[in-house]
């Protein structure tokens, strides 16, 4: 089965190491936040608002401003071991595992904006904002989980 | 659609593993297959049926209403 967009199957370990380690250190951080000054450095923002935090020179367009880059890297392992894992071949690939790829993929939006849709109406203000920092990741893991379910159900 | 491979490969002695191993597809399709849960691509029924020696229409035949 030839499809254009897969990645080599070597990438799917990797990819299950930077998720795991991703979502581990990601539950870590929302539960515990944790801080560490180790991380703060400076950081280009192609645009940086207004936040309480903030000295008013550093609001505008292209600021160099500091910024602790633990939550970016956990973000991006989490995003980059997902679109890996989601996205390199099987074993062996073949048309039918094409197919359960992409019922998945749209399994997977459509359960994720019902659950954003209920999550609108139902959960108010800050806690919202963590419906939205959850949702940045959900996407990628209810199309894995889904995938994976169809494959050893198969 | 419904087919007749795991007679077929009942006649051969062969595992679903076997058979997909020589047609070069995953364990999980020809399990799908077999349970009528998939319907394979003309290329794979072709191949399918080129192993076990038949005709298409001798291991794959349409369901009433098809």
């Amino acid at each position: 089965m030839k499809s254009n967009y897969l990645l080599s199957n070597k990438y799917k370990i990797p990819g299950w190491i930077l998720l795991i380690l991703g979502l581990i250190a990601g539950v870590f951080l929302m539960l515990s936040e944790f801080e560490s000054d180790l991380l703060e450095i400076k950081v280009l923002a192609i645009y940086n608002g207004d936040s309480i935090i903030s000295n008013e020179e550093d609001v505008g367009f292209f600021k160099i401003i500091e910024n602790n880059i633990l939550d970016e890297i956990i973000a991006l392992a989490i995003i980059i071991g997902g679109l890996l894992v989601g996205f390199s071949k099987e074993k062996v690939e073949d048309e039918f595992i094409y197919k359960l790829r992409k019922d998945s993929l749209v399994w997977a939006i459509i359960f994720n904006y019902i659950v954003l849709m209920f999550a609108i109406v139902f959960i108010y203000d800050f806690t919202f904002f963590n419906v939205l920092v959850y949702n940045m990741f959900t996407p990628l893991l209810f199309f894995i989980i889904r995938f994976n379910f169809l494959k050893v159900k198969a | 659609m419904k087919n007749n491979i795991k007679i077929e490969r009942a006649r051969y002695d062969l595992t679903q593993g076997d058979l997909a191993e020589k047609i070069g597809v995953s364990r999980q399709s020809i399990n799908a297959i077999e349970k009528g849960k998939y319907v394979p691509s003309a290329l794979l029924a072709i191949k399918i049926a080129q192993l076990f020696k038949l005709p298409v229409e001798e291991l794959f035949f349409l369901e009433e209403g098809e």
